[in-house]
């Protein structure tokens, strides 16, 4: 029983496996699996209320271990984590970068009044932080450029061509690459591990089944839900709230904008009666919105392309540049990334206007204030 | 990396196959051991260094002669041949060595690489004494001078990525492994396509059952969505409020010359902001259908490098697809594009809760 504790746990676990995982205490551990199958949506109450000391239930968790195997494939999933990784690897997705935003904090009451110079400390040290990441960055493409147009023509794999980094210090360092080899067949004995699985699984599942059949009927227990946890962040979630809440204020914006602007319309409208012209204008003008708002919704409802592809990709350097249909090609992604800041760019800019127009507002409604904007910017 | 290696170990120095670059290689059928290639590492230091004293000296033409006969004596002293794979002991060694000189000097005509003429007998008498017979491509190289002198000292004979990169070759047993590997990758994401029958009714079937079986609430059985088509729709719906929102802008700011200006403005504003509802609220339904669902089984780990969202269920392949560029300027474009896009993304973020700020100030100092 203690061993499926601890495999639900190493399987739920957000953290990646190492020995901090170990040293945590079964009963945590076990805690920690029940909080993570609820938030989940796990619909045996039967595991909520088994004792956390590993003494029973060992059914249960084989209930859970299996439910999580139908729902997704977890061993493969397990296995992309730790793969060995050969190449040189870029992401294209932002998804880490959207991951690490988490979901928005609440609102926090500052203690006391900030100072802005600490603010602009900050800023500072942010976009210095960014220059250098920028600068690090162009160096390392660099230098892997040169390791990978040195190195080429030796891969026994045409169609990579060169050398990663990884693979060039291997044959630097011999005992690094043996190392490197060594892991590159244990994960090869896993992957022919999980084959046969994949191959045997049928025969699992009609186990399961008798499994299930064998559950004694016990009448469902006071609902009384191990505390929640906050141990499983919600993937994607918080993303969407940030969507929604843009919009909730556009929305809010809008609304005010509309009413003000229809109230002062229908004013002039009634001011000045007008006949058949003016319904007949009317008409085209609602048909001219109509047709470029249409337009505006083509813009997002049909798909932008196949999603960017996920996880890390494997550089490889080509002269030509060519690339076949399931790998990515650096040109088309510039294109792609270009848009997107040309894009981001106007964003930015709008709401720049918005802030200084607000500032400036603030200013006017203070009294004895002496406003100096910044020149340019 | 991109610096003279440390031979610190056994390379696999196959025969390349192109005629051209076997006349670089001077001895394609030899493996230097590490030993050798450390002696030759001294020894091209030395050379180096003689090099440049050599340059203060003009008479050149003496000091060939002498140091040739001396590096002759020190190749033919029977050392050990452990470069070459056929070991020959004693005198057999001895006349290879011999034999090796005059091979490099058919093989070998532009390396003629910094090989300076003289040999100072201030070099460290261990190296030479190691060197002896152990580093023949020195001997061969001496040779070669003395038959074209050359001046100009080159680049030293150690191992730099830049000159011999192209001729390095994988180890087997790593060749081996590493195709036996994503063979297997490949093989784990043809059966998860191709998913037999049976298996998913089977999971289905099971799922159904576990939440009827009793020891569970019953719970409704919702259509689970794949994570592929939420995401897609999150894309949709964050690329619709960006749009919308640039589009409100314009209009907002937009100063109407007269009165049909302004009932189209208002006209438009109006479908905005009906638009804006609508994506609310398929937004609302989207999380909704989450919340109640979640797509996949999320906490399956937040490794460094992939996040459980990037495996959107319909994701058939495990092992890397490939990102090919074509220079280095492409690939730090690519580099500084994406770093571009994260930098407007934080600095959006950050105005955003300024202009909140700054509108929560406002709204405080009106009555």
């Amino acid at each position: 029983t203690c061993a499926l504790w601890q495999l639900l746990f190493r399987v739920l676990s957000p953290l990646p496996a190492g020995n901090a995982l170990a040293s945590i205490a079964l009963e945590v551990q076990a805690r920690l699996v029940k909080s993570a199958l609820c938030s989940q949506g796990y619909p045996r109450l039967a595991l909520a209320q088994l004792p956390e000391d590993g003494s029973q239930g060992s059914r249960e968790l084989l209930l859970a271990l299996s439910w999580l195997l139908a729902r997704g494939p977890v061993p493969e999933q397990m296995l992309a984590q730790t793969r060995v990784p050969l190449g040189d690897e870029m992401t294209v997705c932002q998804c880490e970068a959207l991951a690490s935003l988490g979901p928005p904090a609440p609102h926090m009451e500052a203690e006391g009044p900030v100072d802005v110079r600490h603010v602009q400390w900050l800023m500072g040290k942010l976009r210095f932080r960014w220059r250098q990441l920028v600068s690090s960055q162009q160096e390392q493409c660099a230098l892997l450029s040169k390791i990978h147009l040195y190195t080429r023509g030796c891969h026994c794999d045409q169609n990579l061509g060169h050398l990663s980094v990884t693979e060039a210090e291997m044959l630097r360092d011999p005992e690094g690459g043996q190392k490197l080899l060594r892991t590159l067949e244990h994960e090869s004995r896993r992957l022919e591990a999980v084959l046969a699985w994949r191959r045997a699984e049928p025969v699992f599942w009609q186990w399961m089944d008798t499994v299930l059949g064998t559950c004694a009927p016990e009448a469902p227990a006071a609902a009384s839900q191990p505390t929640f946890l906050p141990w499983v962040p919600e993937c994607g979630d918080g993303e969407l709230e940030l969507v929604v809440r843009e919009l909730q204020t556009l929305e809010e914006e809008l609304r005010e904008a509309v009413e003000r602007r229809r109230v002062a319309w229908e004013a002039k409208a009634r001011g000045c009666g007008r006949g058949p012209e003016w319904s007949a204008a009317r008409r085209a003008f609602r048909e001219t919105v109509e047709k470029e708002l249409g337009a505006l919704q083509r813009c997002w409802e049909q798909d932008s392309g196949p999603a960017p592809a996920h996880g890390p990709h494997r550089l490889v350097r080509r002269e030509d540049g060519a690339a076949g249909d399931r790998d990515l090609q650096a040109a088309e992604l510039i294109r792609t990334l270009r848009s997107q800041e040309a894009c981001l760019e106007a964003v930015l800019r709008q709401l720049q206007g918005q802030c200084r127009q607000e500032l400036a507002r603030l200013a006017g409604a203070l009294p004895g204030l002496i406003w100096i904007p910044p020149p340019g910017r | 990396m991109l610096q003279a290696w440390e031979p610190t170990g056994t390379w696999a120095w196959e025969p390349p196959p192109e005629p051209e670059i076997n006349e670089e290689d001077p001895l394609p059928a030899c493996t230097p051991s590490p030993q050798d290639l450390k002696e030759l590492e001294f020894l091209t230091q030395a050379l180096e260094k003689a090099v440049r004293v050599r340059r203060g000296i003009t008479k050149a033409g003496e000091r060939n002669k002498a140091p040739s006969l001396k590096s002759r004596s020190v190749v033919t002293s029977p050392g050990t041949t452990a470069s070459t794979p056929p070991q020959s002991p004693g005198q057999a060694g001895g006349h290879a060595s011999d034999r090796r000189p005059t091979k490099g000097l058919r093989q070998t005509t532009v390396p003629a690489k910094g090989r300076p003429e003289r040999r100072l007998p201030s070099v460290p008498d261990r190296t030479r004494a190691g060197i002896g017979a152990r580093a023949p491509r020195p001997g061969a190289g001496l040779r070669n001078q003395h038959m074209a002198p050359s001046a100009a000292p080159q680049a030293p004979e150690a191992f730099t990525l830049k000159e011999k990169g192209h001729l390095l070759r994988l180890p087997a047993a790593f060749r081996k492994a590493a195709s036996q590997n994503s063979s297997l990758w490949v093989q784990l994401s043809s059966m998860q396509t191709s998913d037999s029958m049976d298996a998913a009714a089977a999971k289905t079937q099971f799922l159904q059952n576990i939440q009827t079986a009793p020891g569970g609430p019953l719970a409704l059985n919702l259509p689970r969505l794949s994570a592929a088509e939420v995401e897609a729709e999150a894309r949709r719906l964050r690329k619709a409020c960006s749009l919308l929102r640039l589009r409100v802008r314009e209009e907002l700011s937009a100063a109407p010359m007269d009165w049909m200006q302004e009932y189209r403005c208002l006209l438009t504003l109006e479908g905005l902001q009906a638009m804006v509802g609508q994506c609310l609220q398929r937004l609302q339904e989207l999380r909704a259908a989450v919340a109640e669902r979640p797509p996949l089984p999320c906490p399956v780990g937040r490794p460094p490098r992939a996040s459980p969202s990037c495996r959107g269920g319909a994701e058939p392949t495990w092992s890397p697809q490939l990102l090919v560029y074509s220079s280095t300027q492409e690939l730090q474009t690519l580099a500084a594009l994406k770093l571009r896009v994260a930098v407007l993304d934080q600095q959006i973020h950050l105005e955003k809760v300024l202009l909140e700020e700054e509108m929560g100030c406002n709204r405080g100092l009106q009555p």
